[in-house]
């Protein structure tokens, strides 16, 4: 990072008035070499960062997650009302945040429809960046822990990249273009610029690029996720940056293009899709779908799938016993054992980073 | 083993009508090599009332999974029948673990009787001969556990008990308590003025343990035996010098025996005069490391002061399940093991999910191996140049 482009970066910020933070390096930084991204091993994503432990989606639960040993933080991309993009996961505000306490929001509430279905309650798209800021997260389970509740915000898609490119090693970005049939119905942004347009220049503003495994990626890794497959089609065009369709449950159709599960599993779907993508990322019971809490025959899911060259990313892993199927003993390191040696995947979205590193640590066998 | 050991045994089971499994040798366990012996290099991995987290607790079933799943020692609460039998269960009732409710013929045997202090109701142990007991189908205790053997099994005897361990293909100790003693004596009587803690006694010296604490003897046959009746424990010392465990309560709940209170039992004066009859403690948890908020608070020097006493500490219970995890081990059960075998430095662990302690075990043994090893110093150069790699 040298001065030149250091001071080109705050110059076009300021003429830009974007509210990136500005990402001078700092002298602690002047980094050597970066310990590189692992790539012997499956991936260990951060499903929202170490959610199971902080808050979901915020800068606390990303670096806990980094500190963990994460190789990729996942994110989910929604827009403002003002056409800011930010990380959060659920279109409306109720779960994850204490909007219910904001009474000069309380007129707020709206019901609308939602890949299908019609959802009410507080949502993202009706509050702009800076309301969003004046609200704090909490934890969405009641099960964990409760004490950061109402002490960090929600942070915008900027921040979340500077985390990863603070960190003391190269960590990857795995950010989802999240409900865009929505996010596009309802932002609307200057020179009919797309949800997906703004997506892909802020990521590219921050020199994110390169095809899978190039210099340039390995550098600042990235994939790009999402479940609507022609909002992964359209970047394709602008950038070369690895992309993964998400695959979700038996009964859920794609929000664009309203296809089945059969349909967007088949070998004729892989054969045309891998031209876009260099990945899925299915739930992980459609791989080996349960009965009474127990795993039946995994189906041929991911064998196809590598097959046509493309790797599995499944989600997600909790620790949780209740997301635990009885065969694990209701011990999650079994699950991954099961996940990784059994069924073969390339990369796990888990709540839980540090488990998932402890246990690629110790149990991959050093030089086994 | 010789042929005519195998007859007289027989023979006197036959005259004696006991209800133990004759210990005959089979044909397939007759030519052993060596067992494999007990690990005495890492804290003991005790299976709490077998592998309960996925099989119903104290079943030969159970037991027989954690056998497979590497305990070091099987672990049971003795308690007595009507008819003077030792038997594996836990609770002084059968409502919580068997099908007792669907046998309508025992109906009216449900009792209030005083246990430790409180009153109970239910359908007791005691109350039941038997054979009566072994016609109940034993059942999960736990909602959030594996449901599908649930009247599958039955109760077992402490001779049972015995019997699957000294089957074992490796060395496995047993560790069974004298529960509620003084509930038992009260109950239920012997002939020639027995005590429970005879009849616990003799029935393991039958099978022959016996021996000091990692004596030859011991090493063949392990046993720890353990309860929270001091007295029990003092009083059988004059019978088997087998290695005694004295269990500690939680702070409010006072020894049956000699109501004395958490503070004195834990007291140095106490363990330095218990220590005369026992090799170790074995203290509830979250009372060595209180909790708040479901996250750890300091640490106690209980662990201290016993280890300066020269007695161990086997904590109880290790559960996988979250609702049993502090939140500073963010749900995961290893970080658990990880805090109290390294920071705190535990000698046993009661854990009801043996597979896992197992698999940790091995794993850290694993790690701290190589590590030390020629091809771990390797590793650690190969770590190192790699970190350059990413140089322009």
């Amino acid at each position: 990072m040298n001065p030149f482009w250091a001071t080109c970066l705050i110059l076009s910020s300021l003429l830009e008035g974007t509210r990136g933070r500005v990402l001078y390096p700092l002298p602690s930084k002047e980094h050597k070499h970066k310990q590189p991204l692992q790539t012997s091993r499956p991936y260990n994503i951060a499903h929202r960062g170490s959610n199971g432990e902080i808050p979901e989606e915020t800068t606390d639960a990303y670096k806990r997650a980094i500190e963990e040993g994460a190789d990729f933080i996942e994110t989910d991309i929604l827009a403002t009302k003002d056409g800011e993009l930010i990380c959060f996961h659920d279109v409306t505000l109720d779960d994850t945040t204490d909007i219910a306490n904001h009474t000069e929001f309380s007129d707020r509430k709206r019901t609308y429809q939602v890949q299908g279905f019609n959802v009410t309650g507080f949502f993202v798209v009706d509050f702009t960046l800076d309301e969003l800021k004046s609200l704090r997260v909490r934890q969405r389970y009641p099960f964990r822990d409760q004490q950061y509740n109402g002490k960090f915000s929600i942070i915008t898609f900027e921040e979340y990249i500077a985390i990863a490119l603070d960190a003391n090693r190269v960590v990857g970005i795995y950010p989802e273009i999240k409900n865009p049939v929505f996010i596009n119905q309802h932002v609307k942004w200057p020179n009919g610029e797309r949800f997906e347009d703004k997506f892909i220049e802020l990521l590219q503003k921050y020199g994110y690029g390169g095809a899978y495994m190039s210099a340039k990626w390995l550098k600042k890794p990235v994939f790009i996720q999402s479940f609507a497959p022609t909002s992964l089609i359209y970047i394709s065009n602008k950038m070369d940056s690895p992309k993964i369709l998400l695959i979700d449950d038996f009964s859920m159709a794609t929000q664009d293009t309203n296809q089945s599960y059969w349909e967007i599993t088949s070998d004729s779907y892989f054969e045309y899709i891998r031209e876009y993508v260099v990945g899925i990322g299915p739930w992980k019971d459609t791989i080996v779908p349960p009965l009474n809490n127990y795993l039946t025959a995994p189906s041929d899911l991911v064998y196809r799938a590598h097959a046509h060259n493309l790797q599995v990313h499944p989600y997600t892993y909790r620790n949780e016993n209740s997301f635990l199927h009885f065969d694990f003993r209701q011990d999650p390191y079994e699950e991954y054992e099961y996940w990784i040696k059994t069924i073969g995947v390339d990369g796990l979205f888990t709540d839980f980073t540090g488990s998932l590193h402890r246990y690629q640590k110790c149990a991959s066998g050093i030089l086994r | 083993m010789s042929p005519l050991w195998a007859t007289s045994m027989i023979f006197f089971s036959l005259l004696l009508g006991s209800h133990g499994r004759p210990l005959y040798p089979l044909p397939s366990k007759q030519q052993h090599k060596e067992k494999k012996a007990l690990q005495t290099s890492r804290p003991y991995n005790i299976a709490h009332r077998g592998s309960n987290g996925e099989i119903p607790e104290e079943t030969a079933a159970a037991y027989m999974r954690a056998i497979e799943e590497g305990a070091d020692f099987i672990e049971s609460d003795i308690l007595a029948t009507k008819d003077g039998q030792l038997i594996c269960f836990h609770d002084v009732t059968l409502d919580a673990t068997t099908d007792i409710a669907k046998h309508a013929k025992f109906a009216n045997r449900k009792r209030t009787y005083e246990v430790e202090g409180s009153n109970m109701t239910g359908y007791f142990v005691v109350d039941f001969t038997l054979a009566e007991l072994k016609s109940l189908g034993v059942k999960q205790r736990f909602s959030f556990r594996d449901q599908q053997y649930n009247g599958k099994f039955s109760i077992i005897t402490f001779e049972e008990f015995i019997a699957i361990a000294l089957d074992a293909n490796r060395i496995v100790g047993i560790y069974p308590e004298i529960k509620d003693p003084v509930f038992i004596n009260q109950r239920v009587k012997w002939a020639n003025g027995k005590k429970f803690e005879d009849k616990f006694v003799e029935t393991l010296q039958k099978y022959g343990y016996g021996g000091a604490y990692m004596s030859t003897e011991w090493l063949k046959q392990p046993v720890f035996i353990q309860s929270f009746a001091p007295t029990s424990l003092v009083y059988i010392s004059n019978l088997t010098d087998s290695p005694k465990i004295f269990l500690i309560d939680d702070f409010d709940i006072r020894t049956q025996d000699t109501n004395q209170s958490f503070w004195e039992i834990s007291s140095d004066s106490y363990l330095e005069y218990i220590a005369n009859f026992v090799i170790g403690i074995g203290p509830w948890k979250d009372t060595i490391v209180p909790t708040k908020n479901n996250y750890l608070t300091t640490p106690t020097d209980l662990v201290d002061r016993a280890h300066a006493h020269n007695l161990q500490v086997h904590t109880y219970t290790f559960r996988n399940e979250n609702s049993y995890l502090h939140f500073d081990f963010h749900q995961d059960p290893y970080a658990e093991y990880d805090y109290w075998i390294n920071t705190i430095g535990v000698d046993g662990l009661f854990t009801d999910f043996t597979g896992s302690v197992h698999q940790y075990q091995e794993w850290a043994q694993a790690s701290a191996t190589n590590e030390a090893s020629a091809l771990g110093l390797l590793h650690k150069l190969a770590l190192m140049i790699s970190s350059f790699e990413g140089e322009e």
